[in-house]
């Protein structure tokens, strides 16, 4: 093989993979691609074929489903359903420490907040009051002694702040953000 | 929610960020952008349109699950393929223990799988040129594996190389070889219609 058939092979196998790449397109190829391209009729070839091989894939592509959007969609709202219950989990068990803790400290009456509960079963009810009661007067006997040690603007601070992080874990959870596990600035 | 038409020419990027923030909107552009390409790559791996239709949409519905774990570093398309792609292949899987091959013997005596098409699932039953639906079938399905791979994700997927590279964890430069190698196999076997 002479050096000028050897490159011009190698001129071919480029600007035929280039061909290929750009699907039988002319306008990647430079001034002396182009007319190398003009003077190699198998590189021609070549380029026809690809375009020709470009629409016959383009064609081969089955039309789009129109209602795709709509189910995939619509299956997301299981999912979502999903992630809101696991992410208003922390606040329901929260609610309920805050609740039972306002019940044993007697700033709500547990009567009261019994009364207002659906009436399953009498014994189930009055078992589940006589435990809030027990550890009601133990933690009421606890909160007692605190006010009696501690300052009362202490005491006044803690319960803001419990009521702010209360707060903060409520909006947290209405506001559902996912975050990217791969973002800084989140 | 209404998607306007500054959403719907948001960058895959920029449209994950938004469905990351809760909006079901901008994750349905991101569907009805690739919702085609993907039915079309998963119909040929599958070789059921009905089953690459279902097989799409949960892929999108993992993708949407899976949100928060995708690194932005990559492209979106590479990894919604990925995912599609792994889903493709437990199918394969499945099938495959589910099922029973029928051969026949061909002219050398050696066995050949016969494969039964169901023209209500085939992915190319669109094509109104049967003859071409069928040679195209046999020509993919003749690919080596390797090669098979490469043009259903640039061809069906409609992936550029680079997201192939990408993919397939191979080098730019393999891909283009590849390609090429596989193209002019493609273009031999279809002259008749090009």
């Amino acid at each position: 093989m002479i050096r000028g058939e050897a490159r011009v092979a190698t001129n071919c196998q480029t600007i035929q993979e280039m061909l290929t790449e750009n699907g039988g397109g002319l306008e990647h190829l430079d001034g002396a691609e182009s007319r190398h391209l003009e003077v190699c009729p198998g590189c021609r070839e070549v380029a026809a074929a690809e375009k020709a091989l470009g629409l016959l894939f383009r064609k081969a592509i089955p039309p789009a489903d129109p209602v795709v959007e709509e189910r995939v969609l619509a299956a997301l709202r299981p999912v979502r359903i999903r992630r809101r219950i696991v992410a208003f989990l922390p606040v329901a068990a929260s609610l309920m420490v805050a609740l039972v803790g306002a019940v044993m400290v007697g700033g709500v009456p547990g009567s009261g907040i019994l009364g207002l509960l659906p009436e399953f079963s009498t014994q189930g009810w009055m078992a589940f009051a006589t435990g809030v009661s027990d550890w009601g007067s133990a933690v009421a006997t606890g909160a007692r002694a605190a006010s009696t040690t501690l300052d009362p603007a202490v005491l006044a601070g803690a319960g803001l702040v419990s009521i702010f992080g209360l707060l903060g874990v409520v909006l947290t959870a209405l506001r559902w953000r996912r975050v990217s596990l791969w973002r800084d600035d989140r | 929610m209404a998607v306007t038409e500054k959403t719907r020419q948001l960058s895959d990027e920029r449209l994950v960020e938004l469905s990351l923030d809760g909006d079901e909107g901008a994750f349905g552009v991101l569907v009805r952008r690739y919702e085609r390409r993907l039915t079309a790559f998963l119909s040929q791996l599958v070789g059921d349109i009905e089953l690459a239709r279902e097989l799409s949409q949960e892929a999108f519905v993992r993708a949407w699950s899976a949100l928060e774990r995708f690194n932005p570093k990559y492209r979106f398309s590479t990894w919604l393929f990925r995912i599609a792609h792994n889903l493709g292949i437990d199918q394969l899987r499945r099938r495959r223990l589910l099922t029973t091959p029928l051969y026949r013997t061909d002219s050398e005596g050696g066995e050949v799988e016969v494969v039964v098409p169901d023209l209500d699932k085939d992915p190319l039953g669109h094509l109104e040129n049967r003859v071409l639906a069928s040679e195209l079938r046999e020509v993919i399905d003749g690919l080596r594996p390797e090669y098979r791979e490469l043009v259903l994700l640039r061809h069906f997927g409609g992936l550029s190389y680079q997201e192939i590279a990408d993919f397939t964890k191979m080098p730019l430069g393999t891909v283009k070889n590849k390609l090429f190698r596989a193209h002019s196999v493609l273009r031999k076997a279809l002259t008749d219609f090009l």
